[in-house]
C-alpha cells in the first residue's frame, strides 16, 4: 500500500517537474516543430548562437544580472540581518508595526509603487545607475530576509555568544567564530530568496535601469512574448540555469531545518 | 489636327524640359548641409562633430531576433565606421517609453536616459502633446530631401502632425496572412467572402483583442468596409458620423463571433495568433509587415504553405517614425542615426528581401540609378506581395481620436457583449 | 556608564534602522506618489485637485465585483490545490528511502523558477496545439487541434492554475517536509501502539503537526496569486478578468488619464489582501490553538 502511493508520488513529482521543462529544452534546438510533430522536424542551433552572439546582449545582460544579484545579496544581508535579531531577540514598543512594516512591499501590488518609485530614484540621481539597480531590487528583498532570520534568530540562543564574550573573544570573532555557524543554514536559505528576486526582477530594471543597466530579464521578456519559441527557449534555459545551481547549493538546508521555514509564519 | 513646325519645337522644348526636370528631381543628391535650422547646431558640421565619439540610446522593441541583429549590423556597425557613434540598442517589452520621459519631465531631469526611440502614433502624440520632444529636426537634416513631405502619411503620423518632431524609417502596410493546407489558394479577398468563409469553417477565423494595435487596424477595415471607404474617418474626431457607423460594425463584429475560434468566447493577443497560424489552430493571422510570414518561412516558424493577400478594397498602410525627446543628452548623435537610416545606403538593405525585408516610406525614384536597378532585380519571396501591388492597395490611417474611440467601443461592445 | 546605557537604549532602533528606513523612504516614497495619483493628484497630466471620484468609479463599474470574485477565486482555488497536494507529497518524502534525497532535489525545483517561463513551458504542453495534444494525435485519439481540450485561454483558468500550483506546491511542500522530518516518527509511533489506524494518525497527529507550516505558507501563496498580473494576462481569457490584470491594462495604456483608475484599483486590491489576510491570521491562530 505505501510502496504504491511512494511509487505514485515518484511519478507525480519526476512528471510533473519535468513535463513543461522538457519543451523548452527541445525548443531551443528546435529550427521547425509545427503541429503536429512529436519532435522538432529540423533542428538547429542557431537559437544558441543567437545566444552567445553579442547582439542578443544575453552574456552582457547574465553578467550584470549575477553582479547586481551578489551585490544585492550582500546589502540584503547587511541591512536585514541586524534587524531580524532586534526583532527576534528583543520585546519593544511597536514591534507589531515595524514587522508589518516590513512586510508591505509584499503585500502591496507592485504597480503601486514602482511609478512612485521611477520619480524618487529620479530626484535621488539613482537612474541609470548601478546602484540604483540595486536598491530597487532591494525593496522586495528585506521582507524576505527578515522573514526567514527573524525565525532563524527566534530558535537561536545567545548563551554561546555570552560565553564567547566572557571568554574574551571581541565582537567580530563571535559574529564569524559563534553567530555565523549558527545561523549558516537559515541565511544560505534567506540569501538564496534575495538572490532569485533579484535576478527576476524586470519592470523596476528597466525603469530604474533606464537602458544603461541591461540585465538578462530585460533581453529575455521581449521574447517571451514574442513568437519565436526557440530564441525564448534558448534565452529562458540560461535565465534559468543559475537559479538552478543555487537551489542545488540550498537544497538541504531547504529540506531540513524548519525553522528556516517557518519565518513565512510570521506574515 | 495641323502640326506646324513652331508647335512642334514648342512641344519638344516642353518636353525636354519636363525631362530635365524629372532627372532633376528624380536622383536627389543629398548635401551634407542642414536644410534648416534644428535647436542647438548651427551647421550640420556642427551635429557631426558633436556626435562624433558619442553613444546614442536608441529605445525598442526587443523581441525579434532578426530586427535586432540587423540594426546592430547594418545601423550599429556602420555608424560607428561612418561617424564614430556607438549605438547602443535598448531593448524593451511594453511600450515603456512613454513612461520614462514622463516621469524625467516629471522630476526636471534635463539629461534622459533616451536619445532616439522607435515610436508609434499614439505615443508620439502624447508625447508631443505634453511638449516633451525635441526639434523641430526631421525636416532640415541633410537626407530630409529624401522625404516627400507633402505626402499625408508621412506629414500627419496616425492624423497627428508630424512637424518635424519625427523622422520616418520604414513603410507598414496591413495584410493577410493564410494557411493554403486550410483555405486553399483563392483566399476570400473581400469582407464578403470572408465572412461567408467563417460561416463556412466555424473556429478557424479571429482577430486579436482590441486595443493590440494589430487587433484595431483589423477593425478599422471593417470600419472603412461598412463607410463604403476611408474618408469620413480622415479628418477630426466626429461623433455623430461615429454612431453613423460605428452600431453597424458592431452588429456586425457580433455576428461572425459565434463562428470565431473559441466561438468568439475569447480573442488572442497578435503573436499569439501567429503561432496558432503556424500550428493550424486557425486559418488566417494578421499584420503590419508585408514580408513577416516570409520572415517567419525562413525561421522555420510557418510552415511553408503561409501566403498573404491584401483586400480587393485595399489595406491601411503607415510608415515607422523615430524621434528625440526633450532631454535627450545627445540630440546630435540621434540626428546623426535618423539621417544615417534614410540614406540610399541603407535603405537599399531596407528594401532586400535576402535583408531586412520592409517596406521603404521613400519614393525609389529619389535614389540612384543603380538603386533603382538593385530594387528591380531583387526576387521577393512567394509569400510576399510586391510592393507595386501593396502600393496600389495602401489606403490611410484614420485620425487618432478615431482609433481611441473604436477601441473603447469595441471593447464595450463586443468584447464584453 | 551613563553612555554605556543610551548605547543600549539605542541598541535595537540602530539595528533596526538601515531596513526601515530603506522601505519607509523608498518604497513608502513611491507608494506615495501612487496613492496621490489614485485620488487625482498627478500634475503631469494636469491633475491637481483632491478626489474620490476615481475610486467611486472603479468600484460602481458593473464589471468590478465580477472581477474581484474572479480574483478571489483564482487565489483561493489554487492555494487550496497547492496546499492539498503539498500535504500528500510530504507524506511520502518525510520518509527516507532508496533516491528519496535526489526525488526531494527535484521536487524543490520549481521553487527558483520564475513564474514566467513555467508559463511558456506550461503553453508548449497543453495548449491545442502543445505536445500532449501531438501525442494525442500520434495515439489517435484526435486529428486536429481542436478536438484537443481548451486549456489555455479558457474561462476555466485551467493553465494559469496549472503555473501556479506548479510553482507553489514544492513551495508549501518543502516547510511542510521539513516540519515532518524535524518531529521525526515517534509521535506517530505512540500513536499505532495506542491502536491509531492511519486516518486516525494523519488526522490526530500530523495534520495538527502540519497545520503552523501550512497556513504560513499558504498566506504567501494566496497574497502573491491574489496580486499577480502576469499570468492571467498572459494565459486568461480577455473578458472577464482578474482585478491585477484590469490595473496592469490601465496602467500600461497610452492614455494617461486611465493612471488614476490603475491607481485606484491597485489600491483597493492592497486593502483587500490586508484585510483577507488579517482575518485569514484570526483564523489560523483560531484553528492551531483548538
Amino acid at each position: 500500500m505505501q510502496r504504491t502511493f511512494r511509487w505514485l508520488a515518484v511519478i507525480a513529482i519526476v512528471l510533473g517537474v519535468a513535463l513543461p521543462v522538457i519543451p523548452q529544452i527541445i525548443w531551443s534546438l528546435a529550427h521547425r516543430w509545427l503541429f503536429p510533430a512529436l519532435l522538432p522536424t529540423e533542428w538547429s542551433m542557431s537559437s544558441w548562437e543567437y545566444v552567445f552572439s553579442p547582439s542578443s546582449r544575453v552574456v552582457e545582460g547574465f553578467m550584470n544580472s549575477l553582479e547586481i544579484a551578489v551585490f544585492v545579496c550582500i546589502l540584503s544581508i547587511l541591512v536585514g540581518l541586524p534587524a531580524a535579531r532586534a526583532i527576534a531577540l528583543n520585546d519593544f514598543k511597536g514591534k507589531g508595526i515595524i514587522e508589518w512594516l516590513l512586510m508591505v512591499p509584499i503585500i502591496v501590488p507592485g504597480i503601486v509603487s514602482t511609478l512612485g518609485i521611477h520619480q524618487l530614484f529620479i530626484r535621488l540621481h539613482l537612474t541609470n545607475t548601478f546602484i540604483g539597480v540595486s536598491l530597487v531590487h532591494l525593496i522586495p528583498c528585506i521582507p524576505y530576509m527578515v522573514l526567514v532570520m527573524v525565525s532563524v534568530f527566534s530558535n537561536y540562543g545567545t548563551e554561546l555568544e555570552d560565553t564567547a564574550r566572557t571568554l574574551g573573544a571581541g565582537p567580530i570573532r563571535v559574529f564569524l567564530n559563534v553567530t555565523l555557524p549558527g545561523i549558516l543554514p537559515g541565511l544560505m536559505v534567506a540569501t538564496m530568496f534575495t538572490f532569485l528576486i533579484s535576478w527576476g526582477q524586470y519592470i523596476t530594471t528597466v525603469l530604474i535601469g533606464g537602458g544603461t543597466i541591461v540585465t538578462l530579464p530585460v533581453v529575455l521578456f521581449p521574447f517571451i512574448t514574442g513568437i519565436n519559441y526557440s530564441n525564448a527557449a534558448a534565452i529562458s534555459l540560461v535565465f534559468v540555469a543559475p537559479a538552478i545551481l543555487v537551489l542545488i547549493f540550498t537544497s538541504r538546508q531547504l529540506g531540513q531545518d524548519s525553522a528556516v521555514m517557518g519565518g513565512f509564519g510570521r506574515l | 489636327m495641323v502640326f506646324n513646325s513652331k508647335r512642334i519645337k514648342l512641344i519638344f522644348a516642353i518636353t525636354l524640359l519636363s525631362i530635365l526636370t524629372l532627372v532633376a528631381i528624380g536622383a536627389v543628391m543629398a548635401q551634407d548641409e542642414l536644410i534648416g535650422e534644428v535647436p542647438g547646431f548651427a551647421s550640420w558640421e556642427e551635429v557631426l562633430a558633436a556626435a562624433e565619439g558619442t553613444t546614442v540610446n536608441w529605445w525598442m522593441w526587443g523581441g525579434s531576433d532578426k530586427i535586432n541583429t540587423d540594426v546592430d549590423t547594418d545601423i550599429g556597425q556602420r555608424v560607428q565606421e561612418l561617424y564614430g557613434i556607438t549605438l547602443n540598442r535598448v531593448p524593451n517589452g511594453a511600450e515603456l517609453f512613454v513612461d520614462q520621459v514622463l516621469n524625467e519631465a516629471a522630476a526636471g531631469v534635463e539629461q534622459g536616459a533616451i536619445d532616439l526611440m522607435w515610436i508609434n502614433g499614439e505615443n508620439f502624440k502624447t508625447l508631443a502633446e505634453a511638449d516633451l520632444l525635441y526639434g523641430p529636426w526631421s525636416e532640415f537634416i541633410p537626407n530630409a530631401v529624401y522625404v516627400d513631405w507633402a505626402d499625408p502619411a508621412l506629414a500627419y503620423d496616425f492624423g497627428y502632425p508630424v512637424n518635424g518632431y519625427e523622422s520616418p524609417w520604414g513603410h507598414a502596410q496591413f495584410v493577410m496572412e493564410y494557411n493554403t493546407a486550410l483555405v486553399g489558394e483563392e483566399p476570400p479577398t473581400t469582407f464578403e467572402d470572408l465572412t461567408a468563409w467563417i460561416e463556412a469553417n466555424p473556429g478557424l477565423f479571429t482577430y486579436p483583442a482590441l486595443p493590440d494595435f494589430t487587433g484595431s487596424v483589423f477593425v478599422r477595415h471593417v470600419f472603412y468596409w461598412v463607410a463604403g471607404g476611408p474618408e469620413p474617418f480622415l479628418g477630426e474626431f466626429d461623433q455623430e458620423v461615429f454612431d453613423q457607423y460605428a452600431p453597424a460594425v458592431w452588429e456586425y463584429l457580433n455576428s461572425i463571433e459565434p463562428n470565431l475560434w473559441r466561438g468568439g468566447e475569447t480573442y488572442p493577443e497578435a503573436t499569439v495568433m501567429d503561432s496558432m497560424l503556424a500550428n493550424q489552430e486557425i486559418a488566417f493571422s494578421m499584420g503590419y509587415g508585408p514580408a513577416d510570414a516570409a520572415n517567419n518561412i525562413a525561421q522555420g516558424i510557418y510552415p511553408d504553405t503561409i501566403r498573404t493577400f491584401v483586400f480587393d478594397t485595399g489595406t491601411i498602410s503607415n510608415n515607422n517614425f523615430v524621434a528625440i525627446p526633450f532631454n535627450s543628452p545627445n540630440p546630435a548623435g540621434a540626428m546623426v542615426i535618423a539621417n544615417y537610416i534614410l540614406s540610399e545606403e541603407f535603405q537599399l538593405k531596407l528594401v532586400d528581401p535576402a535583408k531586412w525585408a520592409w517596406l521603404s516610406p521613400i519614393s525609389p525614384a529619389v535614389y540612384s540609378e543603380e538603386f533603382q536597378q538593385a530594387v528591380a532585380g531583387m526576387e521577393l519571396h512567394p509569400a510576399t506581395l510586391s510592393p507595386t501591388a501593396l502600393a496600389a492597395a495602401a489606403l490611410p490611417e484614420p485620425n487618432g481620436d478615431w482609433v481611441t474611440a473604436i477601441e473603447a467601443g469595441w471593447i464595450k461592445n463586443v468584447l464584453e457583449n | 556608564m551613563n553612555r554605556l546605557k543610551l548605547m543600549e537604549k539605542l541598541r535595537v532602533p540602530m539595528m533596526l534602522f538601515p531596513a526601515i528606513a530603506i522601505i519607509v523612504v523608498l518604497f513608502g516614497g513611491g507608494m506615495i506618489s501612487g496613492v496621490g495619483q489614485s485620488v487625482g493628484y498627478f500634475p503631469v497630466i494636469g491633475l491637481n485637485d483632491f478626489t474620490l471620484d476615481y475610486y467611486r468609479d472603479v468600484l460602481t463599474d458593473d464589471g468590478f465585483m465580477t472581477s474581484l470574485w474572479l480574483t478571489f477565486r483564482l487565489a483561493f482555488l489554487s492555494t487550496l490545490f497547492a496546499s492539498v497536494l503539498a500535504v500528500a507529497f510530504a507524506l511520502v518524502l518525510r520518509h527516507a528511502f532508496r533516491g528519496s534525497r535526489l526525488l526531494t532535489l527535484i521536487y524543490q525545483v520549481p521553487i527558483p523558477i520564475p513564474h514566467l517561463v513555467v508559463a511558456t513551458g506550461i503553453v508548449l504542453l497543453v495548449s491545442q496545439s502543445g505536445l500532449l495534444s501531438r501525442g494525442s494525435v500520434a495515439l489517435g485519439l484526435t486529428q486536429t487541434p481542436r478536438d484537443f481540450p481548451v486549456m489555455v485561454f479558457d474561462p476555466a483558468g485551467v493553465a494559469i492554475q496549472l503555473t501556479f500550483l506548479w510553482k507553489e506546491v514544492p513551495f508549501i511542500g518543502v516547510v511542510v517536509l521539513a516540519v515532518l522530518k524535524s518531529v521525526g516518527p515517534q509521535y506517530e509511533e505512540i500513536a499505532r501502539t495506542l491502536g491509531a489506524n492511519s486516518w486516525q494518525r494523519f488526522r490526530y497527529v500530523l495534520f495538527p503537526l502540519m497545520l503552523p507550516g501550512i497556513l504560513s505558507t499558504s498566506i504567501i501563496v494566496f497574497a502573491f496569486v491574489f496580486a499577480n498580473y502576469e499570468i492571467p494576462l498572459l494565459l486568461g481569457v480577455r473578458h472577464p478578468t482578474t482585478l491585477p490584470v484590469m490595473a496592469f491594462r490601465n496602467y500600461q495604456d497610452p492614455d494617461l488619464a486611465l493612471r488614476p483608475q490603475a491607481m485606484a484599483i491597485s489600491m483597493i486590491l492592497a486593502v483587500v489582501a490586508i484585510i483577507l489576510l488579517v482575518a485569514y491570521k484570526r483564523l489560523a491562530k483560531y484553528a492551531v490553538e483548538s
